[in-house]
Formats: structure tokens, C-alpha cells, sequence
């Protein structure tokens, strides 16, 4: 069973996600963009980085990587680990995110916002909400992937 | 047919007789074609006599005669000649799919991918074909790319294409179950101004889309997915608003619609009203309306409209990047641009009714409407106006807060507020406030 978050989990979500066919149907599509996660760990340990990287109509799956690595990504997205945990919950009872706990409503509910980007290019940023029915596709397979709390 | 074939056909150009000499099919049939009245007559004419076998002759003569002269017209197929077919400035070009497909961006290759600062050409000839002479001008008023271009329009057409969706049978309809009758009466206000603005971008796009020189058919191409989006949004939020017994609501009060419609100093003007202004006000609305959502239905809507509001954003602030870049001082005129803007944006807030109704959606009824409805859409404004300002500092079109209306200037946040009024009023800008 993998934790979240690791390479094994986002890898496992990601075979769920693409074998899905429902997710390229309305709204979702082909999407290409690098996304960054970021897990901020409790007492102040360094957070954990991973690139997830979409192509087509795929996920290629997420790399652990530094904090340098967002530099080069579109955006990344920011919780602490609890807040994750939560939406991950959340989905993980109901199918899939709702209204709280969507990516969009997390983005808006708090103060700090969850997705940004270290190059401020707005053009990039965007791509946060062009695909955010793709994001939040693949953050509802997660439902189907029995997840070990870290 | 392989180009040396080709070649070969328009040197030697086909007759209507096989190389023995006797008349072909086709030129068989030509003959029928011209002689209706002898067919017509039955067995005299499978038996025709001497003098009618003359003027049969004469009348096949005439046939041969006019494919070859082209004489009449209504009877006779010209022969084909083929010279078209040494027509191409660049032959051999092949694209061929990528992990994305067959992109129309991939399609920019050899001469096909040379896209000129400008494009004088005033026909229809689309970009890499060949002109043809005496073609009389269609009146194209937009011919400079730095007045249309985005670098990204091809990816973005393709994703509009790819990502579209369905109103009619996507929507999960069935889960729109009975609201209280104030929510009812609000989101059915607030989907008729969304109809409105959708109104609005069909409008405002197609009225400069076919001003478009063809030399930049990315762009159009592009624009054509924008309007179909917003034919879209029009058909989503008109079935919402009638689903329910709610119906359409009041008229908003437009002058916002107005001003995109009515700016006519050029395309770019309309980009900084219609997807920087009001594009990312829609935006940021449509965000809190997801948020707020009652029922999957809406939630569904929005969030797909999201999508391609953002699509439609990215063509905006990207032509308004490339056209800062090509044309000198281009930053401050969408600065003084966006300072009238401003004034009529605020106009339209004044206007009470839009307020209102999302504090309604928000506070989930009147009663919350004023518990927290109105809290919800202060900090909706604020969201849009500090996505306005970072787009404009991003692209380096100056705002001052100190220009700004009050109505609009009450909702920066602290830090851009104070940054906003540390920049200078462009003195057009300040012109045009007196």
C-alpha cells in the first residue's frame, strides 16, 4: 500500500488515471503541463517535492525532486501535510472532492492560496485552471488506490 | 498523383480520343450530351439516315470542338489541363503526427511556418498557397501580426477542439433539485448577466474576426473555438436559469457590454476589455460560483466554463505581451486604455443588482446574504482585482491606484494598493480622465 506522498503512490494514481477513459470525456482532454506538489512536512522538516508531469492524454507520473526543481515547473501546488491528508480523505469518501475540497475551492479558501509558481509567468500559472478539471481528475482516482498515511 | 505525373499531364494535355485514334468514352458521351434530339427520336435515331449521319458528324465535330475552345459552356466538360499542378512554393513538405496528434501548430514547417510581421495581401489566399491575379481586394482591416498574434494560439485552438463539452448531455441535469425560492431568483440572475457577457464575446470576437487577414489563420482559427466556447456558455447558463421554473431574470445594466463592443480602436483595445477586464472579473466569479455551488449540476457548468475562460485569458494576456513588445509605447496606451476602462467597470458596479444576487449564492438566502454573503463578495473583488493588477504588473502596463475609481481602488489589496500608487498616471491617461 503506498503512502502518500511517494513516488510509488503518485505512480499508482497515475496508472488509475490513465486506464480511466471517463477522464479524457468532457472537460478533460489532453493536457500538457508540469505540476508541482509540495508537502510541507510538520515541525518545520523540509517539505517534500514532486513534478508531476502530464502529456497528452497521460500521466507520466510524479518525480521526487529539490525545491530547485520548481523553478522549472508551471506551477506548484502548497499545503501542509494535514491539509492534503484532508482533501485526500475527502475524496477518498466520497468518489471525489467536493465542494470544500476541490482544488479550485482549496485555492480560494486559503489565505495562502495552493497553486503558484516561483517565475510568476502568468501565462504558465494559468495552466492551473486551463486543465484544473485534469488535475482534479487525477486527484479523484486517488479514490481507487488504498492509501497508507504517512 | 506524383509531381513528375503531373508535369507530364499538363505538358501533354489529354484529348478525347485513346491512342488508336477512336473516340473515347468521354467523348462518347459528349456527344450524347449534344444531341438530345436525335436520341430522343428512338429507332430513327439508332438508324439514322445518310443526311442525319452528316449532320451527327458535324454536330460530334462541334463537341470536339468545344473542348477544346471552350465554346459552350452548358454542354461540354473542358478537357483538363492540369497546370494547377505545377502550382506549389514548396513541394515535398510532410508533417506527421506527434504524441499530441496532428497539431496545427506542427503543420509550421518549411515556408508553411514563416508567418510575416505582416500581410499586406488583401485576399482570402490562405498563408503558403499562391495568389491569384486580379483578385479583388476583401477589405481587411487587421494585417500587422502585432495586432492579433499570440504565440500560442495554434496549442490553444487544438485544446479548445480537444477539451470541448456538451451542455445538452454532459451536464449532470437531474441532480438540480428545488431551491429556495430566493437562491432560485438568484442564481437565475446571475445566469442571465452570464448570458449576457457569453453575448458579448460572441459579439465582440466575431466583429473583428472577419477583419483578420488570413495571413495569421492561428489566431482566427483560434477565435472561431472562442466564440463557439461562448455560444456554449450562452446555451449552459440559459438551461440552467429555465431547468429549475426560476426562468431569466433582469437585463444588467450593460455598459461594461457597451464599451467592449463599441471599442473600435483596434483589436487589442477590445483584448484588454474583454479578456483582461472583464475576462478575468467572469473568471474570478465563476471560481467563487463553483465554490458555492448547489448542486453538481452548477458545480459541473462552472467548472468547465472555468476552463475555457482560462483558454480565452491565456490568448489575451498573451497577444497583449506580444503586441507590448512589437509596437512602441503600447504599454502605456493599454494603460490609458484600461483607465477608461476602469471608469466604466465601476459604473456597472454601482449597479446593485449582480452584488446581490451572488451574496444570495454565497450566504446560501437573503438571511445569509447579509451574515456572510457580502463578506464573500468583498473578498470576491478582492481576488479579482489583485489577479487584475499581478496580470498587469506581469505584462508592464502601468496602473495607479491614485487613477483608479474608488469603487474598484477600495478592493486592492494593501501592498498592491501602495505599489499601484507609486506609478505615474500615463499623461493620456490623466487627459482622458478630464
Amino acid at each position: 500500500m503506498p503512502r502518500f506522498p511517494s513516488e510509488q503512490w503518485f505512480g499508482a494514481v497515475a496508472a488509475v488515471f490513465n486506464g480511466d477513459e471517463s477522464y479524457q470525456g468532457a472537460g478533460g482532454g489532453q493536457c500538457n503541463c508540469r505540476a508541482g506538489v509540495v508537502v510541507e512536512a510538520p515541525n518545520d522538516a523540509p517539505a517534500d517535492v514532486f513534478v508531476l508531469t502530464f502529456e497528452g492524454a497521460e500521466c507520466l507520473g510524479g518525480q521526487p525532486a529539490d525545491a530547485a526543481a520548481l523553478a522549472d515547473v508551471d506551477f506548484y501546488m502548497q499545503m501542509p501535510l494535514a491539509d492534503w491528508q484532508e482533501m485526500l480523505g475527502d475524496i477518498q469518501a466520497h468518489g471525489h472532492a467536493t465542494a470544500d475540497h476541490t482544488l479550485n475551492s482549496l485555492d480560494l479558501n486559503r489565505e495562502e492560496g495552493l497553486a503558484t509558481s516561483v517565475h510568476g509567468d502568468q501565462y504558465r500559472e494559468d495552466l492551473f485552471f486551463r486543465y484544473n478539471q485534469t488535475l482534479q481528475f487525477f486527484f479523484d482516482a486517488s479514490a481507487r488506490v488504498k492509501t497508507a498515511r504517512a | 498523383m506524383a509531381k513528375q505525373d503531373a508535369k507530364a499531364a499538363a505538358a501533354k494535355p489529354a484529348k478525347a480520343q485513346s491512342a488508336t485514334g477512336k473516340p473515347t468514352k468521354k467523348a462518347a458521351q459528349l456527344k450524347q450530351v449534344a444531341q438530345p434530339k436525335q436520341a430522343a427520336k428512338g429507332k430513327q435515331a439508332a438508324k439514322p439516315k445518310q443526311k442525319e449521319r452528316a449532320q451527327a458528324k458535324s454536330s460530334s465535330q462541334r463537341v470536339e470542338d468545344v473542348s477544346g475552345g471552350g465554346t459552350n459552356l452548358l454542354t461540354a466538360v473542358p478537357e483538363p489541363k492540369y497546370d494547377w499542378m505545377n502550382k506549389s512554393r514548396q513541394w515535398g513538405v510532410r508533417v506527421k503526427p506527434g504524441k499530441k496528434g496532428l497539431t496545427l501548430g506542427s503543420l509550421n514547417v518549411g515556408i508553411y511556418g514563416e508567418v510575416p510581421t505582416d500581410w499586406p495581401d488583401q485576399s482570402r489566399n490562405p498563408r503558403g498557397a499562391i495568389p491569384r491575379h486580379g483578385m479583388p481586394p476583401v477589405g481587411y482591416a487587421v494585417r500587422d501580426k502585432a495586432a492579433m498574434w499570440a504565440d500560442g494560439a495554434a496549442d490553444l485552438y487544438e485544446e479548445a477542439i480537444q477539451r470541448r463539452w456538451a451542455p445538452a448531455t454532459d451536464v449532470p441535469w437531474d441532480s438540480i433539485e428545488p431551491l429556495a425560492d430566493d437562491v432560485e431568483h438568484a442564481v437565475c440572475q446571475v445566469c442571465t448577466e452570464l448570458c449576457q457577457y457569453a453575448n458579448v464575446d460572441i459579439e465582440a470576437i466575431s466583429s473583428w474576426q472577419h477583419q483578420m487577414a488570413y495571413g495569421y489563420h492561428e489566431v482566427k482559427q483560434y477565435l472561431a473555438t472562442a466564440t463557439f466556447d461562448a455560444a456554449r456558455h450562452y446555451e449552459a447558463f440559459r438551461k440552467r436559469a429555465l431547468y429549475n421554473g426560476g426562468g431569466l431574470g433582469l437585463e444588467g445594466p450593460g455598459e461594461v457590454n457597451r464599451m467592449i463592443i463599441e471599442s473600435y480602436g483596434g483589436w487589442t483595445e477590445t483584448v484588454a476589455y474583454l479578456f483582461l477586464l472583464r475576462g478575468t472579473f467572469t473568471m474570478t466569479m465563476l471560481r467563487y460560483l463553483e465554490r458555492f455551488a448547489h448542486n453538481d449540476a452548477e458545480r459541473y457548468i462552472y467548472a468547465r466554463v472555468i476552463e475555457d475562460k482560462a483558454r480565452h485569458l491565456a490568448y489575451g494576456i498573451e497577444h497583449l505581451q506580444y503586441s507590448i513588445a512589437h509596437i512602441q509605447h503600447q504599454a502605456g496606451v493599454l494603460a490609458t486604455v484600461l483607465f477608461v476602462g476602469d471608469r466604466i467597470f465601476a459604473r456597472d458596479l454601482r449597479d446593485p443588482v449582480l452584488r446581490e444576487a451572488l451574496a444570495i449564492i454565497f450566504g446560501n438566502g437573503i438571511e445569509g446574504a447579509r451574515a456572510t454573503g457580502l463578506d464573500t463578495w468583498d473578498a470576491m473583488m478582492r481576488d479579482f482585482m489583485s489577479s487584475l493588477q499581478e496580470t498587469c504588473a506581469w505584462l508592464g502596463i502601468p496602473r495607479s491606484a491614485a487613477g483608479m475609481p474608488e469603487a474598484m481602488r477600495r478592493y486592492l489589496p494593501p501592498d498592491a494598493a501602495a505599489e499601484a500608487a507609486s506609478a505615474d498616471i500615463p499623461e493620456a491617461a490623466q487627459a482622458a480622465a478630464r
